[in-house]
């Protein structure tokens, strides 16, 4: 399963990976204390690409990358963001 | 509907979390309400851009730069955070960490803007030193009054409120930039619009995750349907 990773140059710090990643109860994303207290993704628990909620409320393009190939999912890209409530709400209103 | 809107909307408007309870809500208010009031908002600015340029000097880029220069300065950010903490009791504030820290990095960015904003003005000759800027009515002034302060709060005084205000207006700022950055061809401003968009686009996603997470009753769908519009009366009155 490929796993997440932030990318520093891009990434701002607001913690808004954070905070939803926290809502969810995964705990993914946490402030590391070592070097220098930054934003990092935990890969044993993080579950993308099942979960995508940090990918949907970051702001800093290119800042979260696909660890093993180095792609940027921030904003999430088609194949990976499923438009899954676009397909719901289109149903809906037929 | 204009390319540059279009672009917003498939990077950062439609790409939605899996499973997040109240964005069907939030979908439904952007393509029922707010994408009239972008539309609306981004051919003002590319309009107002436009005119600048064909002028054929840069004298309303000086204008337009130090008319906003309060407007992006730490003051704002002081009134918009302490109006988020006012209704926690003063000594409830330390169990608000998030809040906290998040205030600590809107201050921070708000001095790195203001420093930037500075540098830009000088490096173009539009002022000689920061003093001359603190002398400048015109960059101690707003067309609205008090925008952050109370005046505005009231009516946004309910947090989802306040997600809402986020999510509409903040979009406007993402696009008037995207328009800038579009049109104008001059590396330092350009540089200074590139250095906001990200901050602008913090406070967007902020209104986008708290209405899909927390906008799920037709209770807690209220503020946001009231303050939006509230907003779309407001811009369109001032047409």
């Amino acid at each position: 399963m490929p796993t997440l990773k932030i990318n520093h140059e891009r990434c701002t710090q607001c913690r808004m990976c954070y905070v939803a990643c926290r809502e969810l109860n995964l705990n993914a994303v946490h402030v590391a204390l070592e070097p220098l207290h930054r934003l990092e993704i935990d890969p044993h628990k993080c579950t993308y690409p099942v979960c995508t909620v940090c990918l949907a409320y970051c702001p800093a393009e290119g800042s979260i990358v696909e660890a093993e190939s180095g792609r940027w999912v921030v904003p999430p890209p088609a194949d990976v963001h499923r438009w899954w409530l676009k397909k719901e709400l289109s149903a809906f209103s037929r | 509907m204009h390319p540059l809107l279009e672009q917003f909307l498939e990077k950062w408007v439609w790409p939605t979390a899996p499973g997040a309870r109240g964005a069907a809500f939030r979908l439904r208010i952007t393509e029922e309400k707010c994408l009239k009031g972008w539309e609306i908002a981004l051919q003002r600015s590319l309009a107002e851009i436009e005119k600048g340029l064909a002028s054929g000097n840069d004298d309303w880029q000086r204008r337009v730069a130090l008319g906003g220069y309060a407007g992006e300065g730490v003051q704002m950010s002081i009134k918009q955070m302490s109006a988020q903490l006012l209704s926690v009791d003063l000594t409830e504030q330390e169990h608000y960490i998030d809040l906290q820290r998040m205030r600590a990095r809107q201050v921070w960015d708000e001095c790195k803007h203001s420093k930037l904003h500075a540098e830009v003005l000088m490096a173009k000759g539009w002022i000689k030193d920061e003093r001359e800027l603190l002398h400048n009515a015109a960059a101690h002034t707003q067309p609205l009054p008090a925008y952050f302060g109370l005046s505005m709060m009231f009516p946004h005084i309910h947090p989802l409120a306040r997600a809402a205000q986020h999510y509409f207006v903040e979009a406007i700022a993402c696009l008037g930039i995207a328009a800038y950055i579009h049109l104008v061809d001059d590396p330092m401003v350009r540089h200074e619009h590139l250095s906001q968009r990200d901050e602008e686009l913090m406070h967007f996603m902020e209104g986008k995750y708290k209405i899909d997470t927390y906008c799920t009753t037709l209770e807690n769908q209220k503020p946001v349907e009231d303050t939006l519009d509230f907003l779309l009366h407001r811009l369109r009155v001032s047409l």
